[in-house]
């Protein structure tokens, strides 16, 4: 009953607003987070759902690399982090503003992308994840080593905000409420931040650089017998991969105004992708962007709003999920959603269009056949 | 200048030599058919030729450029494609997109025609060998007969001047096979020099002007195929010997 319900709402929407399904889905679940600000003062649930966005654009980031080219890396931590140290240190021994510091730490992701690369680019499979786990541990060390210049595990801390509180202040408002438009605004900025970098990967990866993409993933060495220069194309996957999550990490460490290892290097953060995806659907790239929603809120209102489960139990729950997951709907939530309930729901509607298709044809054939007989 | 050189080409495996000390070479225009029992080193000579295997000496020269051990893209590119013994379709990938792939390669690329889409070219390929009506259908749901013409037409799409097909008719009907024999006399009378290894000698023999017989590794015989079939060490090596 329910099922038939819902295909009446849908069949009415999709046939007037929009073809596709998953954009009209998409499409709505952006407005909902438009104009969730405007519901009420909830400054909990708005930071959980600044990280989320953040979360969201690394986590699909990822899965371009994993869902979409194969390449299974499970330090993708290092971008994040990278991102993050980049973006503070250059604040903190040239002074340089905001928006200098971010796209430098892109940059420099990219080009530790294009490094590493190289060498874990060579290796296949399960050789391949192990290397790449490797990279963000080898960074905490560094980072420890050279105490005095990264602050070791304390991290580096005032950092600029995008939007600092004395711009609110100086225009009338108290402290309470600047911190709070302060926070709206952080939200909106990583809401359209997110929005730009999903529609880029997903482009990406439907464009014909990413059907060449798809082929190294179904088998590389079809793809070089076709002409294809695997080694080149991996490397770029895995640039365009480490652009977002080193986007994602700088615009963490100055929403957090602080970096420390603990938030962007560690295990915990390379899973993070993963965990998304997996829960997601691999290789969608939306898939991860919703399953982030969807976890993050989960937790809170589940996790540490009601019961308080210590912070260190979060990721073995989410491991549970996955273990659920990889067993029981290894598609994914999302594939779940976009290919088997949407496409079931549009059956019927594509039976009827065409149903009125030959009927058109029909209904012009006779035509011709009565201006043309009266003639022959 | 031949267009394709192979001289003294020997690759071992631990104790095993595969190919040993094979010269040959393909003229432009020609069909040549490469037989042999299993385990003759049929595959592994294609493997040598198209660079997914170095050889441990010998050169191979292709256009009077030696392309002994370059990578399998860069010989590709040179105008040097391969198909495979067994199919390896990109099984997420449409059909269409499979042949799309091979289009974006540069050579594929470059010899796209003025004024044309890689869309529109691939499917005049698809069409070639008449797989249009899968065109949008994953690979993964296409019977064997069709992913072996969906390589042919994938290796086409970068417009080899030389066309290495390993086992065209392995595992196709009889009429699967007839259709393809003549996909591949279309090929060849479209400028496409060919060169086949085969179980089949039958359609082989059809097909190939110049048959080259090798046997653990070793070139036991060269000549028309009319020559092959008579010639009695290539009898020995398929039948038996003679009590």
């Amino acid at each position: 009953m329910v099922t038939t319900y819902l295909r009446r709402i849908y069949t009415s929407f999709a046939t007037n607003i929009i073809d596709v399904p998953p954009r009209l889905l998409a499409l709505l679940c952006f407005l909902l987070l438009l104009f969730f600000p405007i519901t009420g003062p909830n400054q909990l649930l708005l930071f959980v759902l600044i990280y989320a966005n953040l979360v969201a654009i690394f986590a699909s980031s990822w899965d371009l690399l994993v869902g979409r080219v194969g390449q299974m890396s499970l330090g993708h931590a290092l971008f994040f982090g990278i991102g993050a140290y980049a973006t503070a240190l250059l604040y903190k021994f040239y002074k340089l503003p905001l928006w200098v510091t971010i796209p430098s730490a892109i940059f420099i992701g990219v080009l530790v992308a294009v490094l590493v690369g190289f060498p874990c680019l060579r290796v296949r499979g399960p050789y391949l994840a192990l290397i790449s786990m490797a990279f963000p541990l080898i960074l905490i060390s560094v980072i420890f080593y050279f105490r005095e210049w990264t602050g070791g595990e304390n991290g580096i801390a005032d950092l600029p905000r995008f939007f600092p509180t004395e711009f609110f202040t100086e225009r009338g408002l108290s402290l309470v409420e600047a911190i709070y438009v302060q926070q709206v605004a952080e939200y909106y900025l990583t809401l359209v931040l997110l929005l730009v970098s999903a529609i880029v990967l997903y482009k990406v990866a439907n464009s014909k650089t990413g059907i060449v993409f798809v082929s190294i993933l179904d088998d590389e060495l079809a793809s070089k017998a076709c002409g294809i220069n695997t080694t080149k194309q991996k490397l770029l996957a895995f640039a365009i991969s480490a652009c977002f999550a080193s986007l994602a990490g700088a615009v963490y460490a100055h929403i957090l105004t602080a970096v420390g290892p603990g938030g962007t290097l560690t295990m915990t953060i390379s899973f993070l992708p993963v965990i998304m995806t997996i829960f997601g659907g691999i290789g969608t790239i939306y898939g991860p962007i919703a399953a982030t929603f969807i976890i993050q809120i989960l937790d809170l209102y589940i996790l540490k709003v009601p019961v308080n489960v210590p912070m260190e139990w979060h990721p073995l729950i989410f491991i549970l999920i996955i273990v659920v997951f990889v067993i029981k709907w290894p598609r994914g939530i999302a594939r779940f959603v976009v290919e088997d309930v949407l496409k079931e729901l549009s059956k019927e509607r594509e039976i009827e269009e065409r149903g009125k298709r030959i009927w058109k044809k029909y209904k012009k054939k006779k035509q011709e056949t009565t201006e043309s007989s009266p003639e022959g | 200048m031949h267009l394709l050189e192979v001289e003294n080409l020997t690759k071992r495996f631990g104790g095993l030599t595969a190919v040993n000390n094979v010269n040959f070479h393909v003229d432009e225009g020609e069909i040549v058919g490469l037989i042999g029992p299993n385990g003759a080193g049929k595959t592994t000579l294609f493997h040598l030729v198209t660079g997914f295997i170095k050889p441990d000496s010998g050169t191979i020269k292709f256009k009077g450029d030696d392309i002994t051990g370059l990578e399998p893209h860069k010989i590709v590119n040179k105008g040097l494609a391969r198909t495979f013994q067994v199919v390896r379709p990109f099984r997420h990938l449409p059909t269409i997109a499979n042949v799309l792939v091979a289009l974006q390669s540069p050579r594929g690329n470059k010899k796209i025609e003025w004024l044309k889409t890689p869309e529109r070219k691939a499917m005049e390929m698809l069409e070639d060998v008449g797989l249009s009506e899968m065109m949008l259908e994953p690979a993964e749901n296409l019977s064997h007969g069709d992913l072996k013409r969906l390589e042919i037409a994938r290796a086409l799409a970068t417009e080899p001047e030389l066309l290495l097909l390993d086992e065209p008719f392995g595992g196709l009907s009889p009429i699967e096979t007839e259709y393809l024999t003549k996909s591949i006399e279309r090929m060849h009378l479209d400028g496409h020099t060919i060169v086949i290894v085969e179980h089949k000698l039958h359609a082989l023999m059809k097909l190939a002007r110049r048959v080259i017989a090798l046997h653990f590794g070793e070139k036991i015989a060269e000549g028309t195929p009319q020559e092959i079939s008579k010639n009695k060490k290539v009898i020995e090596v398929y039948m038996g010997k003679a009590m």
